[in-house]
């Protein structure tokens, strides 16, 4: 019995982790609807700054989230501005898709460059102190990620149902043309939604960066599984994410305890196509529709 | 008429722009290693061997009196490799190519210079496929994955057992894996040779390299009571299981690395030296070394730090150093650069044990392979890796604990 609770707490820990990494993505998905496929390298980019911070300038994680999160909030709003929005015109969204795949392999290359292909390492700060719960052991920092990641969800939802940005950015997601007409500058709330967006992996990224090593390409491990959570929780759906993450965390851990290592992608991707044959628009998602201007 | 003379124009430019210009007394080796990309830590290490080779090659007068030049290809990919291999072959003219620490990348770029009948010489990939394949112009100088396994029971039944205070028989073996080729092919051998060894192989697990986390399969190892873990792997997952399986308290009598991550001086010091100390690994020859078997090494070292700045990160570039310079010197003895005449030079080399600076010696055997390649097995001891196996190259006595 010990054991199987030991095999549900990893998952619901690993589900705390892909949660934290998705809420960004299917914001800038759900709001701005575009694939952002550089998510994960904005990931690696706050876990090397939170490295430099923690390392270099002898921070704490948590301290360092001052200087990750605006760097990373400028990131995602600057990209929109000059990558995304220019191409919002053209006729074929996949030209926006395959400028955040040109992102992605500019910045893991960049990173290659600058920082060479060895793994950083984050000085754990007392993050990966034990934590016996019961019969159970976790680390701190995987309770403060799981943590942080229903405060992130729960402030979201908040700041999007109750305040009036908020209200501005449901209207864009909504009916963009309406929304312009209703006096909303779209073109500003599209930058601050991906803003947010990035913003929200920052936050991920300096939580995970004392945890995790960093190399150019870590930000590859997670994107992937972000997607799946992203679309299985439903387009948008901030809850659906955070949901969707716990579900796949808890598949991973079981499937990989029970049945073997090699067959834990298996599971999640089978559950994850079983789910989405049964109900396409994900398990929280609504009709969504992709078109820029009008339902 | 217009179109013609813009044409022409155009064609003059490009041949002028011509790649890397060699003036007519200098001989073009290719150097297809990742560069970029995933493996481009240990692509770009490897190559530094070649280069350091290449120095020392010129400066005792070239290859047949011709200065060695040599021309990069980024195989960042598979289908890169290839197109490098191509681009290499009919663009740069090189008359051989040196590769590629990766075997995935090693077998795409092999067939294109097969299909040109112009030789390939591996010299640090690990696959068993790459020299399986009847190939006429591939030879490796290497130690392969057979050898790595072999090498890992080989200690298991000779030292670990013993100093674990068990017989062979009774110990329970797991082995786990990166999903890839790299960790796929060492396994499998580790298990073909346990079984030779009367060995008890309790779970063969693979994951994929690309793992945030492998809780998991530690928890699994530890309810199975593993004594002895073989695990084949890369930096970051070497670094997530040591630290995944220090915190969830699995502390087997031996944990035996497969090379990869756990050869690497980033991996000790982001999973930490007190948890990795004792921590067995089998791979090419490093440094810390019985310089009495391995000649040349410590010079090695010296124009290597002069070169670059800084210690090797790895064995790769050893080991692609002590290749490249033995099929240069090789090429020297021969006349003309002909791919047969090439081959005929390379079949012709005769090195024994303890002579070269990575110990083994050099004979290509059968499928083209360097059949006297051994790897070696170190040991972190103080957040060093120092070799203890066999004895004629170990530093320092192996440690395990009862």
């Amino acid at each position: 019995m010990d054991v199987f609770l030991q095999v549900l707490a990893n998952g619901v820990m690993l589900g705390g982790l892909f949660a934290i990494v998705s809420v960004g993505l299917t914001l800038i998905f759900g709001i701005v609807k575009v694939v952002n496929f550089a998510h994960g390298e904005f990931l690696m980019v706050g876990m090397y700054l939170t490295y430099l911070a923690v390392s270099g300038l002898g921070l704490h994680p948590f301290a360092a989230v001052i200087l990750v999160v605006p760097v990373l909030f400028l990131l995602g709003a600057l990209t929109q501005r000059f990558l995304i929005q220019p191409l919002l015109a053209a006729g074929d969204h996949h030209i926006q898709i395959f400028a955040t795949v040109g992102l992605s392999t500019v910045l893991i290359n960049l990173a290659l460059l600058v920082f060479g292909a060895d793994i950083a390492n984050t000085p754990p700060s007392g993050l990966r102190q034990p934590l016996q719960i019961g019969p159970v052991r976790v680390l701190l920092g995987q309770v403060v990620i799981l943590g942080t990641a229903i405060l992130l969800v729960a402030g979201l939802q908040t700041f999007l149902a109750r305040t009036r940005t908020g209200r501005a950015i449901r209207a864009v997601a909504q009916n963009r043309a309406a929304a312009e007409l209703m006096g909303i500058d779209v073109n500003r709330i599209y930058a601050l939604t991906f803003g947010i967006g990035a913003a929200c992996v920052g936050v991920a990224a300096v939580l995970i960066a004392p945890l995790y090593p960093t190399s150019p390409n870590s930000g590859t491990y997670f994107v992937l599984i972000a997607f799946v959570v992203v679309v299985l929780g439903g387009l948008g759906s901030i809850r659906g994410a955070f949901v969707g993450a716990i579900l796949i965390g808890l598949i991973d851990s079981v499937t990989g305890f029970y049945v073997g290592a090699d067959m834990r992608e298996v599971a999640v991707f089978g559950v994850f196509l079983a789910i989405l044959i049964l109900k396409p628009s994900g398990l929280f998602g609504r009709q969504l529709r992709l078109s820029h201007v009008s339902p | 008429m217009r179109v013609l003379a813009r044409a022409l124009a155009a064609a003059l430019a490009l041949g002028a722009a011509a790649p890397t210009t060699a003036r007519a007394a200098d001989v073009k080796f290719g150097a297809l290693f990742p560069f970029s990309g995933q493996l481009a830590l240990l692509g770009e290490e490897s190559a530094r061997g070649v280069e350091i080779a290449v120095d020392e090659i010129n400066a005792a007068g070239g290859v047949q009196g011709q200065k060695v030049v040599l021309a990069r290809g980024d195989a960042v990919d598979n289908n890169q490799a290839i197109g490098e291999a191509r681009r290499l072959i009919s663009l740069e003219r090189v008359v051989a190519i040196f590769g590629s620490y990766s075997s995935a990348r090693s077998i795409a770029a092999s067939q294109v210079a097969e299909l040109s009948g112009l030789p390939y010489f591996e010299l640090g990939a690990v696959a068993e496929e790459v020299t399986g394949r009847g190939l006429q112009y591939l030879y490796r100088t290497n130690p392969t994955a057979e050898d790595m396994a072999k090498l890992a029971v080989e200690m298991i039944v000779n030292k670990v057992a013993a100093g674990l205070g068990k017989k062979p028989g009774d110990l329970k073996i797991g082995i786990i894996y990166e999903d890839s080729s790299y960790g796929t092919s060492v396994a499998g051998f580790q298990k073909k040779f346990a079984a030779q060894a009367k060995l008890n192989v309790v779970t063969a697990q693979g994951y994929p390299a690309a793992t945030v986390d492998m809780s998991s399969l530690v928890l699994d190892l530890k309810g199975r009571g593993i004594d002895v873990l073989l695990q084949t792997s890369y930096q970051n997952d070497s670094v997530l299981f040591l630290q995944q399986a220090n915190e969830a308290g699995f502390k087997p009598g031996a944990i035996i690395g497969g090379g990869g991550g756990y050869s690497m001086q980033p991996t000790a010091d982001a999973v930490g030296h007190t948890v990795i100390e004792g921590v067995l690994d089998t791979d090419f020859t490093q440094y810390l070394v019985n310089t009495q078997y391995t000649p040349g090494l410590e010079s090695f070292v010296a124009a290597y730090q002069k070169k670059y700045g800084g210690a090797p990160r790895s064995g790769h570039s050893l080991n692609n150093y002590v290749g490249a310079k033995l099929i240069l010197q090789a090429i020297d003895k021969a006349k003309g650069f002909e791919p047969d005449t090439i081959v005929k030079a390379a079949k012709g080399i005769d090195v024994k044990d303890g002579v070269t600076a990575v110990g083994y010696g050099f004979k290509f055997g059968k499928n083209n392979q360097n059949e006297r390649a051994a790897m070696m097995g170190m040991q972190w001891q103080g957040g060093k890796l120092v070799t203890v196996y066999p004895d004629s190259a170990a530093v320092a006595p192996m440690q395990t604990r009862q």
